[in-house]
């Protein structure tokens, strides 16, 4: 026989044994849920307005790391998680990436603890039109140990998304999965998106809108992407790229104008991202009838979450004088609601 | 291989590599014919399955949803909140295209069921229905309905999921339409759906689609929509049958989740699960032979059964591991079909752009036929008491006619009692009259009157029985008049028979017998008598029905008592009647 038949041989019956492990062993539906229920965590955190209260998230490390959304759920602090088998974990936030829009948790446990997780790096970019399946807590369907929620649908697309909530524009440059699944659903952000065998594909993205449609996207930032993100803010690197400072554009109440008409001085606004805590309050002025008080964290106006001084300032100045807004602060590890009319 | 080898060897390469190029269009070709296969079968199935969807309608036509036929006399199934809106009658289009006349039949208002009855045929084509405890996350599933009352010749919309979750709770709004074990699905489910039945990929029925979770988009399909589970509408189902408001039940004390374990947090001191010894910190093991570890498993498994259903309970305490069994409590005790809540209200379920000609039957309910109207009676605490009747007449009639065959039974019955294998032995003589109910056990006399009996005057060892004879002998005269009011309450699991058994309830002054019925025989195979507030019921089993010395009588009596649930088994031996 000469070489070229053996080869083909060869190659031959290696293509047919793979072929027939492959079907041997592609997992069933149940087998991939069994396997991906237990990296799910249950979020639940502050929310106000049409803000929920709860959200989903997905653990990448061993020693209890939970890539999420970086929505008002994080930003207003106050998260525990429930993960697969009931328990209730004190979360810290170890990270956040404007850019990825992605938030790094970390689940407060014994150091000896180990948790199941899904390998980043393990994370698959399947063609568009495959299977997949999503699972998230949406709409809080599951309590204490209950599994998550599972849908299934096929990729539509791999774009680039052009999305807005509000004033917020999604930052996201490179392209997301669009899915035909509903996962643009109360409290599903951060949950996991897996091929038909289970392999990690996506983090589910929130509830937003496109740009030009207005309809609501069902769309997850792929997996593949976030992988050196999680790495970096494991070990505390800066992620994501310097930007000109986007308060430069954007109309904002300076700080002279909200001293004098509203009373409220603010935490002097030296690095980047001076979270928004009140310094001081001007006696008998607008910010003290109204009830604000001294070291007061504001954390959203309205439904939009403030993450930082300048947030406060901007989103202030989208308003005409004489309208109400409502603010929401944290004190003293308390969500206290304060009415305010634009002066 | 050395097969192969030689094979390849003589045919070349040319030969070779065509060989390749088949056995890959092979593989293609087979997971085609696959991928065709499963469709074929899927469209099979849906042929076969799609005669059993009603499209739900009020009688002129307005509002609607959807239903399922589960027997070929025309008995369906759909929500309470679908057929509220419809009264008492309501047009019903199956996929044949036909518009038939339904009448309600019973309603489960706390589960959000509902039973109605098509009327004109008695071949009716109907779903086989499959275990939804088996049903599992991932299985594929298929909704039949009429959403957004597309089809204006009834036939049903298909739409296709995966179970995205079992063993769902879903709050009640207000106190009523309480989603317990229930299916979550992601097929499409949108208004109109309601009622309809939710099947697995093989066509078996499993569920009821009755809700979703709504939000921003408005009342449409969120990919989260939740089915009544078949097993639990499997325990309403004969209950349904008779008319009934059907309730659901309270085990009389509450639970709470404390560090994954069910803790039991007040119990009500009168109830029977305190008699039976359980105390508040005492943690729940099991309900109805269900593992428990949350308040909400607790909740699922009590939410899936009808009010009176006997259930075993397990739990632990300080002194180990204790078993018993409980009566459910009435829930609501409804007099009247509850108001749907306002956000439960059915909205117009068509599509806005729904045209006026896909409103059929535009007749008047006050239109509608002798034939149909008959079929309706109104009475409080019953949804349709016609179908009470039948009910009571199916179980009433057989017992009549084997008792009047001996004619007028005697006044006074004297019957020879004699426990087997009782320790302490016991032994007596029982005297059966229309006023009173003597016995003389181990020579001790105990005397009970038959109108106001007391619990005082029970004998201690068997406390109960001779009130339980005095009733007993009352449903044995056959008189239609023995007792205040009788009702047909469905079938129920009987514990300790452990078999299925039909349910007459009859009150007299502040007795409540349920007489069981199994296996289409006459007489009844046991009774459970409430006899005073916070005392234990006396239940007895009846055995070897005989006509003895001239009255119709079992020839052994079983009765469970005691702490322990005890059974004791009376033997009957010589009968006079004077």
């Amino acid at each position: 026989m000469n070489m070229f038949v053996q080869i083909l041989i060869l190659l031959l019956s290696a293509c047919q044994a793979m072929a027939v492990n492959a079907s041997a062993d592609a997992p069933s539906l149940s087998q991939v849920v069994d396997m991906r229920q237990p990296v799910i965590v249950k979020l639940f955190g502050a929310g106000a307005g049409s803000l929920d209260s709860y959200g989903t998230g997905v653990l990448v490390s061993k020693e209890g790391h939970v890539l999420t959304v970086w929505n008002h759920l994080v930003s207003t602090g106050f998260l525990t998680a429930v993960t697969a088998d009931g328990r209730r974990f004190q979360v810290e936030t170890v990270g956040t990436s404007r850019d990825q829009d992605v938030a790094l948790l970390k689940l407060k446990a014994d150091g000896s603890e180990t948790f199941p997780f899904i390998d980043l790096t393990q994370a698959k970019d399947p063609e568009v039109g495959s299977t997949i399946y999503a699972f998230s807590n949406m709409f809080r369907v599951a309590a204490g140990n209950e599994p998550v929620s599972v849908v299934h649908g096929v990729i539509a697309a791999r774009v680039p998304l052009e999305a807005k909530q509000g004033r917020w524009t999604f930052p996201v440059k490179s392209p997301v999965w669009l899915i035909d699944a509903i996962t643009n659903n109360s409290g599903a952000a951060g949950g996991l998106l897996t091929d038909a065998n289970g392999a990690p594909v996506g983090l589910i993205g929130r509830e937003i809108r496109h740009a030009a449609s207005r309809t609501w996207v069902n769309y997850a930032v792929p997996l593949t992407t976030l992988a050196s993100v999680v790495e970096a803010l494991q070990t505390g690197q800066k992620v994501d790229s310097k930007r000109k400072d986007p308060a430069a554009d954007v109309a904002m109440v300076s700080d002279q104008e909200l001293t004098a008409k509203f009373g409220i001085t603010m935490l002097p606004n030296v690095v980047e991202r001076t979270p928004a805590y009140v310094d001081n309050i001007v006696a008998g002025s607008l910010a003290q009838t109204s009830g604000l008080q001294r070291s007061d964290l504001i954390v959203l106006v309205n439904d939009a979450v403030i993450t930082s001084v300048s947030d406060f300032q901007q989103q202030l100045a989208t308003y005409r004088s004489g309208q109400r807004v409502s603010l929401t602060v944290n004190r003293e590890q308390e969500l206290k609601l304060i009415e305010l009319r634009i002066p | 291989m050395p097969y192969i080898e030689l094979h390849f060897r003589a045919a070349g390469r040319v030969v070779l590599l065509a060989l390749i190029s088949m056995l890959a269009a092979v593989d293609c070709v087979s997971a085609q014919q696959s991928i065709a296969e499963r469709e074929a079968a899927r469209v099979e199935t849906i042929r076969r399955i799609s005669p059993s969807v009603v499209c739900v309608m009020a009688p002129n036509g307005e509002g609607g949803g959807s239903g399922v036929l589960i027997s070929a006399d025309g008995y369906a199934i759909s929500n309470y909140h679908v057929t509220s809106g419809s009264g008492s009658f309501m047009k019903c289009g199956l996929s044949n295209g036909k518009l038939y006349d339904g009448v309600i039949v019973g309603i489960d208002p706390t589960g959000d069921v509902a039973l109605i009855q098509l009327q004109g045929r008695t071949d009716f084509e109907f779903a086989r229905p499959g275990d939804s405890d088996q049903v599992r996350v991932g299985d594929e599933v298929m909704a039949l309905g009429n959403p957004f009352l597309l089809a204006s010749d009834f036939t049903p919309t298909v739409t296709y999921g995966i179970v995205s979750g079992v063993r769902r709770y879903q709050y009640p709004a207000n106190t009523f339409l309480e989603y317990t074990d229930c299916i979550q699905i992601d097929a499409s489910i949108n208004p109109g759906n309601s009622g309809g039945p939710l099947f697995d990929i093989q066509g078996r029925w499993i569920g009821i689609n009755g809700r979703a979770s709504f939000e921003k988009r408005g009342r449409v399909n969120s990919g989260a929509a939740y089915a009544i589970s078949v097993n639990q509408v499997q325990l309403f189902i004969e209950h349904l049958k008779c008319g009934l408001i059907v309730d659901h039940g309270v085990p009389e004390f509450t639970v709470e989740t404390v560090d994954g374990e069910v803790v039991v947090s007040q119990v009500a001191e009168v109830s029977e699960a305190w008699r039976r010894g359980l105390r508040p910190r005492a943690q729940i093991v099991s309900f109805a032979g269900r593992v428990v570890t949350s308040a909400n498993d607790f909740q699922n498994v009590l939410g899936i059964f009808p009010e009176g259903t006997r259930l075993p309970l397990s739990w632990r305490d300080k002194d180990g591991q204790h078993n018993a069994t409980i009566r459910l409590r009435p829930l609501h005790a409804f007099q009247k079909a509850p108001e749907l809540p306002d956000e439960r209200q059915q909205e117009p379920d068509g599509h806005p752009e729904t045209p006026e000609e896909s409103q059929p039957g535009k007749e008047a309910p006050d239109k509608l036929p002798e034939s149909l109207t008959r079929l309706f009676v109104e009475r409080d605490g019953f949804c349709n008491y016609y179908f009470n009747e039948v009910q009571q007449q199916r179980l009433l009639n057989p017992l009549r006619e084997r008792v009047g065959s001996l004619g007028k039974a005697g006044s006074g019955w004297k019957i020879g009692l004699a426990a087997s294998g009782a320790a302490p032995v016991l032994s007596g003589e029982l005297t059966l009259g229309s006023a009173a109910a003597g016995l003389k056990l181990n020579n001790v006399p105990f005397l009970q009157n038959a109108d106001d009996p007391l619990p005082s005057e029970e004998p201690p060892q068997l406390p109960g029985f001779l009130t339980a004879m005095l009733q007993l002998r009352r449903l044995l005269s056959g008189d239609k008049a023995a007792f205040n009011e009788q009702v047909a309450m469905g079938r129920t699991w009987h514990l300790p028979l452990a078999k299925n058994v039909d349910v007459l309830l009859t009150r007299e002054g502040a007795r409540t017998c349920r007489w069981y019925f199994a296996d289409g025989a006459p007489l009844p195979v046991g009774v459970d008598v409430e006899y005073g507030q916070g005392i234990d019921e006396a239940r007895l089993l009846f055995q070897d029905w005989a006509d003895r010395g001239g009255a119709v009588f079992p020839g052994r009596v079983g009765m469970v008592s005691g702490e322990k649930e005890v059974l004791t088994w009376l033997t009957v031996g010589d009968i006079s009647v004077k």
